[in-house]
């Protein structure tokens, strides 16, 4: 049942953010059998994990972009956009970090990615990913979201107006600009990058795009196909029920009744995952993250596909029937009945396949070979590529790409190899 | 004040049911309001997905969500940080070795109630130990030496013994929870306040004692409202919690 997504999918979350808070200990492997899905889902639990430092000076901060009484009544909380600021001591050079679908931007990988950076001598300004509700509630862009290259036009206004914050609010120096992000944060770094090569206010000294879609069509379609709600409901509906009731079952089992991150992968271990599980979470928890998106726009732009149109919803009304609404709808759904309208609303021309070609890596190609800059690291078995993009990655990047062998979807990021690796690359530029 | 508050919580209880059915959460349509486009999939109120999430009370649970999430931000919060700052660890860590050590008195008697002797031995041994030689709770001696704590309140001993869990329901300041298990939270209060009891102090320690307790509670919680950042953080929290007392109950 669906109910179980919205579980899972928290206690998934509840299970990375004892991560972060957990750095001095000694962290636990475990002994799951490795597959793609799993690294996805449960990390490369596998393998050592990085010891990031423990007390790193994060801050959240609030700043009013979009003004405030045009923020929907239901988003009376996320008036402002909020956004992090990691500060070294005195003049250092300066990193922006963007968020991956749908997280925000103290997700708990961007947290990490947050403080390898800041260890390796870096103020560091976290961003949420301009497909977050908060973002979306308040960023200046009055385009469809998704839109690689218009949501780097966001982006890019958007850092600015955080910079000049932090400069004249907390007497940041910047030395010098670096870029990075996961997932599609990392494509849009990308397009953030090339836009800096004509605007030119960061003059980015190093850009690293960590696990990017190649092609965001075929990315979603591969996470669409994971959970077919639509059609296919009753099916989820008992194998949401089959996971929670193993789950049920290893944790009575367990010694004591608190959840650890040692007992999420005892839990994960009892309940012996088949591949389709595993994709059913992995489906569900960006299901989620697009549930949210879509209100999100739907309440900014006043679409009326899942809640009344012309309807300032009031902050105790119901929200349930919404959300059903939304969670029937994939990311493809998005592309057809909302993007390529509002497209081709504005450029009357563009066709289904050119916006497709347009939302991909393909599109700057010849940008990320001649960009020496620009490097990309990824993993050889992450599910959110389809069959010949890591090939592809290689090809246009070269040696400027670094290909892991396993870890999934961001399933090591918070792994020592990859660590190391990051903070390698972000070494020479904080010289 | 140890007698008052068990009754007070259930008339609380009582009143809300009363009163519940006067707050809607429907939304109030204009004339140019036109509905969504996305059909509403029919089966959600079928199969199971959702009917077995009971939420009559909607409408005034979220106002009581609001009025916490309010409550949290301004005077809750500010306090629990003031406390953390003027407080070092080590005191914070004994306070709340203190209170959940006094908590061990209604898991013990609900393992009891639930026939769990494995349980109960072993929150009647971590209680013991840590009354002792864990100078009267200050000290968790207990979990070193393999002794796990346990947690069992009255809602999941209903639970245990065929009680659904009842309408959904967000208590003032105390946040989600059910008819079920409000029910069992005033009765573990009586649980509580006898073991408080015992310690013999006067009415307005007994107060302070439990104001200390309150914080402690809420210092223990990482949970932030709408940190999540989603519009609809309210029905991930009901099903959460729901849930994850299915969870319990099942244990």
């Amino acid at each position: 049942m669906r109910n179980c997504i919205i579980l899972i999918a928290i206690l998934l979350q509840a299970c990375s953010a004892t991560e972060q808070e957990i750095q001095t200990v000694k962290s636990p492997t475990c002994d799951l059998t490795y597959t793609r899905y799993q690294a996805t889902v449960t990390g490369l639990c596998q393998e050592p994990k990085a010891e990031l430092l423990a007390n790193v000076p994060i801050e959240e901060r609030k700043i009013e972009i979009r003004p405030i009484e045009e923020i929907p009544e239901i988003f009376w909380y996320s008036q402002k956009m909020s956004y992090t600021l990691v500060k070294q001591q005195g003049e250092a050079p300066l990193a922006f970090v963007i968020a991956g679908t749908g997280a925000a931007h103290n997700s708990a990988k961007n947290i990490i990615l947050q403080k390898t950076l800041f260890a390796q001598g870096y103020h560091v300004i976290g961003l949420s990913s301009p497909t977050f509700a908060n973002y979306i509630i308040n960023s200046n862009n009055d385009q469809m979201i998704g839109d690689l290259t218009k949501d780097a036009v966001s982006l890019y206004k958007t850092m600015q107006i955080i910079l000049k914050d932090v400069q004249k609010n907390e007497d940041i120096k910047a030395s010098s600009f670096v870029l990075t992000g996961y997932s599609l944060g990392g494509a849009h770094a990308a397009f953030v990058a090339k836009l800096d090569e004509s605007e030119q206010q960061f003059n980015f000294e190093k850009v690293l795009m960590i696990n990017p879609p190649v092609s965001l069509l075929n990315s979603v379609r591969i996470l669409d196909s994971y959970i077919d709600i639509k059609n296919n409901r009753p099916a989820i509906s008992a194998m949401f029920d089959r996971i929670f009731e193993r789950f049920a079952d290893v944790y009575a089992d367990q010694e004591s009744s608190k959840f650890t991150e040692e007992s999420i992968y005892e839990l994960f271990e009892g309940a012996d995952m088949g591949d389709e599980e595993l994709k059913l979470l992995i489906g569900s928890s960006f299901r989620l993250s697009s549930s949210d998106m879509l209100y999100a726009i739907d309440s900014i732009y006043n679409v009326g596909a899942i809640k009344y149109k012309n309807h300032q919803v009031s902050k105790f009304e119901s929200l349930t029937d919404s959300m059903h609404r939304a969670n029937t709808l994939t990311f493809e759904n998005y592309f057809d009945k909302g993007m390529l309208p509002w497209t081709q609303n504005i450029e009357p021309g563009v066709n289904r396949d050119e916006l497709i070609a347009r939302l991909s890596l393909r599109s700057i190609e010849e940008y990320l070979v001649n960009a020496k800059k620009i490097s990309v690291v990824h993993n050889a078995d992450d599910i959110i590529l389809a069959d010949g993009e890591i090939e592809y990655l290689q090809q246009v990047f070269g040696e400027r790409a670094k290909v892991f062998e396993r870890g999934g979807h961001m399933g090591n990021i918070d792994r020592v190899d990859f660590i190391n690796y990051i903070s390698g690359q972000f070494a020479g530029a904080a010289l | 004040m140890k007698k008052f508050q068990p009754t007070c919580q259930l008339l609380l209880v009582t009143v809300f049911a009363l009163l519940v059915s006067a707050c809607s959460s429907k939304p109030e349509l204009g004339d140019d309001a036109i509905p969504p486009t996305v059909a509403l999939p029919k089966d959600t109120n079928e199969e199971n997905l959702n009917n077995d999430i009971l939420d009559p009370f909607e409408g005034f649970n979220r106002r009581m969500y609001y009025f916490n999430a309010k409550a949290d931000e301004h005077v809750i919060l500010p306090v629990v940080k003031g406390y953390q700052a003027v407080t070092p660890d080590f005191v914070e860590k004994g306070v709340s070795n203190f209170f959940n050590n006094l908590g061990e008195v209604p898991t013990f008697i609900n393992s009891v109630l639930q026939l769990k002797i494995g349980i109960a031995a072993e929150t009647f041994g971590r209680f013991a130990v840590n009354t002792t030689i864990g100078l009267a709770g200050l000290f968790d001696v207990a979990t070193p030496i393999g002794l796990e704590e346990q947690q069992e309140d009255f809602g999941q001993t209903l639970g245990y013994w065929g009680v659904s869990s009842g309408p959904y329901l967000v208590l003032p300041l105390m946040g989600p929870s059910s008819l079920r298990d409000a029910v069992g939270a005033s009765i573990d209060m009586v649980a509580f306040s006898a073991a408080v009891d015992e310690l013999g102090m006067k009415s307005e320690e007994e107060a302070f004692l439990s104001l200390l307790r309150g914080i402690d509670t809420r210092a223990s919680i990482p949970f932030r409202y709408y940190a999540s950042g989603s519009a609809f953080e309210y029905e991930k929290l009901r099903l959460l919690y729901l849930k994850y007392r299915e969870l319990q109950v099942a244990r």
